[in-house]
């Protein structure tokens, strides 16, 4: 079935380059390989987090985070092919952009070959970092050593400055770039936030899944619970800052900043705006806030699809209006859709097939699993 | 009559005792539980039974309120009743709300999860709890963990209590008496609260002082003073003449205002007040003849105010024969160039100043020289 939905969604995302062109095919790969790369680095984030801050909650649920965080190597993939997109979709990759001032005084940065090798440099570190923390992980299931535990500790720190690095250069190189007159310091934060988000939001529905089929049993409550407040709370974080960066771009007016928020605040651009408020935070926060629904499984598994419903607007809200004036959705957005779903299922599928659903070697996983709120 | 009985209290030496021990009386029902521990017990909600916390309920409305009340007061201010535009922006903006509606709603919200937690659930503070005199709350706030059966409508077996507690594991057991009576506020706790309010009000001060005299003369709230524009009467260094104030330039008429050509005040004779006689337009004269003409002419305009003394001058008595038939036109031309002694005024005006104040004039002359028919 997701097989099915896999290969017939190829064809449609491959049919888009023939049929409709290169632009609309490498904008949509452009926003799946985000997608992917957001979810997994954000899955990853949540199992640095717990290494970095020696919590314990989290220890049960730290397998799952670890085979989402797998997406992290589909997603490098996808996004070392997305180098090929530049010429397509950047305009400071044309030859005409040396005549554009306010283009060619970004040159230094914005040259093709110096954003491959940051490219390659952050996945060179990405996968390092999941080889590391998840890898370990796996490898302590066998042997019980808890020198492995040391080890993902003392790489944690080194993690959150790679994540922090990172996702500053792709939020300038992979999204503010594409309109290079643009640009945002909060960018960064931005996609974070967006990212830890998608992480938490996709390990707490492959959470849902598991206990929906009995495994992971001797999660209670209280674990779903913690979940569910991190998930409210980056909801809440999320909307900060995306309103503080509309705010004061807003406010100052200038018009180097304020044709990208007008842009896409004028006719229909203006729905998917506010179509992304509404179910990247209204919804969530108002299904997230009274206290049962935090660990409630069937709510969370709802908001946890919203969320990434969001998470996909959100990106593709970043880079679709270079497009044009009307947002474009038909058959090859549904096709990529199918495509890179279907794939990151299958993947995590893949992982969830091998190996413990907890980590079993982790000298901290009884006291994770008595974890009282 | 024996000592009536508050409570009867177990310590116990860990949390885990507590717990195993909370069941047990429990099912006793000898009276109501209460337990003190130096930090929240995991589990002990459950096992005592409490009720759900309503107060996860009153933050929600408490926070919706706070958005709701944000967001119109700042609707009502700004695009409602003092409208200004600021930046370029719509008075009416929502964007600009928002940062307020976030605070306000924080606000409502934690002040009502403080303070409903503390004053309206808790009941607190108590400073005169019994088990605040027992031997238990010395080491119940460090490393021991009481459990307290409560006498429910007075009635408390203390003895059946006592040995319930020992046997589910208390390492040693109180009794605590009911107080003798309700303790009324006592006249040091009286005192202390009206030092403390003048030690508040003394510190109040002090910093008012501070924020409003002192701080403004600070770097960097001085540099506010040093301006680049011209004060009056400075002197300026940019003009040849270095005066910094300039006579206007030929023909420059004021805003609001018309030149006015008359040199002689036969010429403006026959100028008619434009003005209808109303309340209104008397009100206004009667503004401008107290604060401009009485010191001179007094208040009844009969040149014999307090002023004359000291002046030396001898205003006109407007009452007089020659100024009941004065016509208004040069009554207005007097205003506008002066007359003898008496300065010319105008410029100080509005014309619907001038104007009202010869109404009014006319009333005074009125009212000192009324025939029988005005009665």
């Amino acid at each position: 079935m997701i097989s099915l939905m896999t290969v017939l969604g190829g064809l449609a995302a491959a049919g888009t380059f023939f049929a409709i062109g290169p632009e609309r095919f490498w904008a949509n790969w452009l926003v799946w390989s985000l997608m992917l790369l957001s979810v997994g680095l954000g899955a990853l984030f949540l199992v640095a987090l717990e290494h970095l801050c020696d919590a314990r909650w989290s220890v049960p649920l730290r397998r799952t985070a670890e085979r989402v965080s797998g997406l992290l190597v589909p997603a490098c993939a996808a996004l070392a092919t997305a180098l090929f997109s530049l010429k397509v979709l950047y305009p400071w990759a044309r030859p005409e952009a040396a005549h554009i001032p306010a283009i060619a005084g970004k040159a230094a940065w914005l040259n093709i070959p110096f954003f491959s090798v940051r490219v390659l440099a952050c996945v060179a570190l990405w996968l390092l970092s999941w080889r590391v923390l998840a890898g370990s992980s796996a490898e302590q299931d066998l042997s019980c050593d808890a020198a492995l535990s040391v080890r993902m500790r003392r790489f944690a720190p080194f993690f959150m400055a790679v994540m922090g690095l990172t996702t500053l250069v792709v939020s300038f190189d992979w999204v503010s770039s594409l309109e290079p007159e643009w640009y945002s310091d909060v960018m960064g934060v931005y996609l974070f936030a967006g990212s830890f988000l998608a992480g938490l939001a996709a390990v707490a529905l492959a959470v849902c899944h598991l206990k929906g089929r009995g495994r992971l049993a001797e999660l209670r409550f209280d674990h779903v619970y913690s979940l569910g407040g991190w998930l409210f709370a980056f909801t809440v974080f999320w909307s900060y800052i995306a309103f503080a960066q509309y705010m004061l771009m807003w406010y100052a007016d200038l018009p180097e900043e304020v044709f990208w928020y007008a842009h896409r605040g004028h006719g229909a651009w203006r729905w998917v705006s506010l179509a992304l408020a509404v179910t990247h935070f209204v919804i969530p926060f108002f299904a997230l806030v009274p206290r049962d629904a935090k660990g409630d499984l069937d709510r969370l598994r709802w908001v946890a699809v919203l969320v990434l419903g969001a998470h996909f607007l959100d990106l593709y809200w970043l880079v679709f209006p270079v497009l044009g004036e009307r947002p474009l959705f038909s058959w090859p957005e549904l096709g990529f859709a199918a495509f890179f779903i279907g794939a990151a299922l299958l993947w995590v599928r893949r992982s969830m097939k091998q190996g413990a659903d907890m980590p079993v070697g982790d000298p901290f996983l009884e006291e994770g699993l008595a974890f009282k709120l | 009559m024996a000592e009536r009985v508050f409570s009867v209290l177990g310590l116990f030496e860990t949390p885990d005792a507590l717990l195993a021990a909370v069941p047990r009386l429990k099912a006793k029902a000898l009276g109501r539980l209460e337990a003190y521990t130096p930090y929240p017990v995991h589990g002990l909600e459950e096992a005592m039974g409490l009720r759900r916390s309503p107060l996860g309920g009153m933050v929600m409305v408490m926070g919706v309120l706070g958005t709701l009340t944000a967001l119109l007061f700042q609707y009502w201010m700004n695009a409602v009743d003092y409208p200004l535009v600021t930046g370029g922006k719509d008075p009416s903006s929502w964007q600009a709300f928002v940062p307020i509606m976030f605070e306000v709603t924080v606000l409502f919200a934690t002040f009502t999860a403080g303070l409903g937690m503390l004053l309206l659930l808790n009941k607190l503070p108590a400073f005169w709890h019994p088990f605040l005199d027992s031997e238990a709350s010395k080491v119940a706030t460090r490393d021991r963990f009481a459990l307290a059966v409560e006498a429910e409508a007075g009635l408390l077996d203390a003895a059946a209590v006592s040995a319930a507690l020992k046997a589910a594991g208390a390492a040693s057991v109180e009794t605590i008496p009911e107080p003798a009576s309700a303790r009324l506020v006592s006249i040091n706790a009286l005192l202390g609260l009206a030092a403390a309010g003048a030690a508040a009000c003394v510190l109040a001060g002090a910093f008012m002082y501070w924020g409003i005299k002192l701080f403004p003369t600070l770097p960097p709230m001085s540099h506010m003073l040093a301006q680049p524009r011209l004060d009056a009467q400075m002197p300026s260094r940019f003009f040849r003449d270095s005066r910094g104030m300039r006579t206007p330039a030929e023909g420059a008429v004021a805003r609001g205002g018309l030149p006015y050509p008359f040199d002689k005040d036969d010429q403006a004779r026959g100028l008619a007040n434009p003005l209808p006689r109303t309340e209104e337009v008397l009100r206004l004269g009667k503004k401008v003849f107290s604060n401009n003409c009485l010191i001179c002419h007094g208040p009844l305009a009969d040149g014999n105010p307090i002023l004359t003394a000291a002046y030396g001058g001898k205003p006109a008595n407007l009452q007089s024969k020659k100024f009941l038939d004065y016509p208004e036109g040069e009554i207005y031309h007097t205003i506008m160039r002066g007359k003898n002694a008496m300065p010319r005024l105008g410029d100080g005006f509005t014309e619907d100043e001038r104007w009202a104040v010869i109404h009014y004039l006319r009333a005074l002359q009125r009212a000192q020289h009324a025939k029988d028919s005005d009665l």
